[in-house]
């Protein structure tokens, strides 16, 4: 063959089919890659999700991956730590290093002193490191968000009703007569559940949107309730006030398949509309509209999103909005929100139901947090994940144990609540590993800083929605020298000559065999097959009972009570707020919210990617105008924000007036920083709310730092 | 022959700007020109109830586009499938066209120099593929075919709004 043709050849555009995993959803994709580069991507019009359509997300891709900033080969860090100055090392000496400080820490201090973080990256492998970390022996792996952020709902949900159905693991928009949106906004964090909203809007169901802000979705559902932030808990007890005692709920499922429904009937009583009218702010009429609604049209559909979750009354919240869920009975019918139907066996990407993170039981106790927040943290918590703030902490206090080794997969720094507190943490503990793709403030702290791969350079198996398993085949060759998380893992326990704890395998490639044992298939045929739909089958739970200690739906939980907390779901007023505490309301008047997210970035990710940036080029605050106008601040102008209860300091913004907020209420951007300016902090300081946030007044059952719903006082700047 | 052409309904617009990174993508588009842009109205206050739109804003392909008679250079052309296109090797980045433009659709690029704009995908549509913003829509607020159709289905849908029938 002669050279010219080859040569053809290699110039001829190829399609590969595969999944975006920009966010959670998982959507198919399209890439065309030619000369072994990504042209384009597109969304794959055959995907039963998101049909063809892609969000700027997955469509920035491209700018991403061949990015001038990225990192490409692994580095050691070559002058103080934080201070910018880089080695090119090659991958053998990056992964020696690591084995030999890991043997000597756990040596010398044990295995409990490895840490780990994962957090809402899903275009990295994050699941990769639970196997080096918990087959090393320490428990200490976990999702860095949990208290706030996927953590509070499994608890809830777990504990009623056996499994987590919300987000896009549930949640059957596409059948739906009633969708309520609760805490959320997916046209900007998942707009293919937003397709499905529109589509179930356009085949004539009711739509109801809960959100102190009046997003799109808001203006375009049939019901708007603007609830004062955390009052959640309240309203989802107001509105099972009323499905109970206008007897709208499911009285066949409720008599044959829940437990405590009197209590709990006796519970909502202390939350009539009237009351709830005045703690949330929502007009009486409005919450019963949305009681009936839901209680009456079948089936109806409860997408509930993070926002509930970052409260000081976490865990209660979604508990109520369970309970509403089950009395109503639309838990695993078509339309409602649906158990998964994958077959057992079969280990997805679910976040965080991997056999990788279960340690045995005095592992499991001597977890961080787990004492504090056993269902967060201990062995019978859904997730099996260390406390944050806790871990934080022992980096200082060296108790219960010294942690000395940090393995890190997400920006820690920009992510995690009481940041400067975080920022003085990765300077101190002993050993920092960083894998990223940037140079974020978190990875400018490493000793040794890892190239990692993104989901279109890698392989992997992806379960979505219920019943979607996706081959997600990488589209192309990594770039440089970068690696897929997992086998940088596999590597590094090869060189400390540890087994990988939970299957006898040596390699990354072998657990895609594993994982699909239960569909009876490997990796091989799935990639040819790209997507299997399982057959989806409702109320599951008449086969097996529910997946409770008692088989049934726990509205009131036993297990609760054990553990010492309410067995019913109820309201507390937010830790931070012109009732709880009216002194420092005086000092800050406005509710403060954060953390509504832009189309274009995923938490702190995509500031650096300009068709991303050109979107959103600056954080801003949402202010309403009279407010605004009380205070001199114009549109445009920069806005110094502090925060009652934390740790003091201020961050700024620019003001962003609009009428689709309280004049009451603020809502700041979060997780901002500039990938311009120079390390290690890239501006963050200025404009990072996560710096100012208190981490008292916690979620008594997940530990979770109130995020949103605070107090604050907001001024202009001094500058023009 | 059909005149083609993209309509927006903004009854399905989510403001999510999916269709302007499948715009810069496709058309590997620097930062700042934007041959489709999105941008928020409102939320603002009718009647006592907030309603929050989204303008579209992008080349019309009219009937009977100003830029034409405005470019001094005579780059812009009409086809006769109703696509407007401006011609790379005649354009002198002048910015009439951009001033004679009712819609601001018309866009410099400062990396050439030049001003460019929407061309329908004129090498999707030829391809009998439909315009990337139109593929990636979220909501399914931008629709691509024979002008007259998509009027006439619009303004069905308008008058349902207001008569049902």
């Amino acid at each position: 063959m002669g050279k010219k043709e080859s040569r053809a050849e290699s110039s001829e555009e190829k399609v590969i089919r595969t999944v975006c995993k920009d966010c959670h959803v998982a959507c198919g994709v399209l890439v065309h890659v030619k000369d072994g580069k990504i042209a384009k991507v597109e969304g794959d019009p055959e995907h039963p999700l998101n049909q063809g359509i892609m969000c700027p997300k997955g469509l920035a891709i491209k700018q991403l991956v061949y990015h001038p900033d990225r990192i490409i080969y692994p580095m050691k860090r070559a002058g103080e730590r934080g201070e910018g100055k880089w080695q090119r090392i090659s991958w053998d000496e990056a992964l020696d290093t690591i084995a030999t400080k890991l043997k000597e820490i756990i040596d010398k201090y044990g295995p409990y002193a490895i840490l780990g973080s994962v957090g809402g990256k899903p275009s990295k492998n994050m699941r990769a490191w639970y196997v080096v970390i918990n087959s090393l022996g320490s428990p200490n792996v976990g999702w860095t968000d949990a208290p706030y952020c996927f953590g509070p709902f499994p608890i809830a949900a777990v504990y009623t009703y056996g499994a987590f159905i919300s987000w896009e693991m549930g949640s059957d928009v596409k059948n739906t007569n009633c969708v309520v949106i609760w805490g959320g906004h997916p046209a900007s964090s998942h707009p293919t559940w937003a397709r499905m909203f529109m589509q179930a809007k356009a085949r004539g169901a009711k739509t109801i949107v809960v959100d102190p802000r009046f997003t799109s979705m808001a203006s375009k559902a049939d019901l708007w309730l603007q609830l004062r932030p955390g009052t959640d808990a309240a309203l989802a007890l107001g509105i099972l006030n009323v499905i109970i005692n206008e007897e709208l709920y499911d009285k066949e499922f409720v008599d044959k398949w829940c437990i405590g429904f009197e209590e709990l009937k006796e519970r909502v009583q202390e939350y009539p509309p009237e009351k709830v009218a005045e703690i949330t702010w929502i007009a009486k009429d409005d919450i019963i509209k949305a009681a009936r609604w839901y209680g009456k049209i079948k089936p109806a559909c409860l997408y509930g999103r993070a926002a509930p979750e970052m409260l000081s009354n976490s865990v209660q919240s979604l508990r109520a909005l369970a309970c509403l869920r089950a009395i109503t009975g639309n838990i695993d019918v078509k339309g409602g929100n649906v158990f998964d139907c994958f077959p057992p066996g079969f280990i997805g990407h679910v976040y965080l139901w991997f056999p990788e993170q279960r340690m045995p039981l005095e592992v499991e106790e001597a977890r961080i947090g787990a004492k504090e927040y056993p269902l967060l943290a201990g062995p019978k918590s859904p997730l099996g994940t260390p406390h944050t703030p806790g871990v934080i902490d022992t980096i200082f206090t060296d108790k219960p144990y010294p942690i000395k080794a940090w393995f890190i997969s997400n920006d820690v720094q920009l992510c995690i609540p009481g940041s400067r507190k975080v920022y003085e943490a990765l300077k101190r503990v002993e050993f920092l590993v960083v894998a990223e793709f940037f140079k974020t403030s978190t990875a400018e702290m490493a000793d040794i800083l890892l190239p990692a791969a993104t989901w279109i350079e890698s392989d992997d198996i992806e379960s979505c929605y219920t019943n979607l398993i996706a081959c997600r085949q990488r589209a192309i060759e990594p770039v440089g020298e970068c690696w897929d998380e997992m086998k940088m893992m596999f590597e590094i326990l090869k060189r400390m000559g540890v087994k990988y704890r939970s299957f006898p395998v040596e390699t990354m490639e072998e657990t895609y065999d594993i994982r699909l044992k239960g569909l009876g298939m490997t990796f091989e045929d799935l990639k040819k097959k790209h997507i299997i739909e399982i057959p989806m089958e409702y109320k599951k739970y008449e086969k097996t009972g529910f997946r409770t200690p008692t088989g049934k739906v726990e509205l009131y939980s036993q297990t609760f009570k054990d553990f010492g907390y309410d067995p019913l779901p109820h309201y507390v007023e937010p830790a931070y707020s012109p009732i709880s505490t009216p002194e420092l309301a005086k000092d800050y008047p406005i509710i403060l919210i954060s953390g509504s997210r832009k189309v274009g970035y995923m938490h702190s990710m995509g500031r650096g990617i300009p068709w991303l940036r050109e979107l959103a080029p600056e954080p801003e605050i949402e202010i309403h105008p009279d407010t605004a106008s009380e205070l001199g601040i114009k549109q445009g102008d920069w806005v110094w924000i502090e925060v009652a209860g934390g740790p003091g300091g201020r961050v700024k913004n620019k003001a962003k007036l609009t009428r689709g907020i309280h004049p009451k209420v603020v809502q700041c951007a979060s997780h901002w920083w500039f990938p311009e300016k120079p390390g290690p902090d890239h501006g963050q300081w200025e404009v990072n709310i996560n710096a100012l946030v208190p981490m008292e007044g916690r979620d008594p059952i997940a530990g979770t730092p109130p995020l949103t719903g605070l107090l604050c006082k907001i001024y202009k700047t001094e500058e023009d | 022959m059909p005149k083609y052409s993209i309509i927006y309904d903004k009854d399905l617009c989510l403001g999510c700007e999916a269709c302007e990174i499948a715009c810069k993508q496709e058309h590997n588009l620097p930062v700042g020109p934007r041959w489709i842009h999105v941008v928020p109205r409102g939320p603002e206050e009718v009647d006592g109830k907030l309603i929050l739109t989204f303008k579209n804003i992008r080349c019309m392909h009219c009937g009977k586009p100003p830029c034409i008679d405005a470019c001094p250079e005579g780059a812009i052309s009409k086809r006769a499938d109703g696509i407007v296109l401006i011609d790379p090797e005649l354009c002198t980045g002048c910015k009439a066209c951009i001033e004679a433009c009712p819609f601001g659709a018309p866009q410099f690029n400062p990396e050439n120099n030049l001003v460019e704009m929407c061309t329908l995908c004129v090498h999707r549509v030829e391809k009998g593929l439909k315009p990337a913003c139109v593929s990636a829509c979220v909501g399914g607020a931008l629709k691509f075919g024979d002008i007259n159709e998509l009027t006439e289905e619009l303004a069905k849908k308008r008058a349902k709004a207001v008569v049902p029938w």
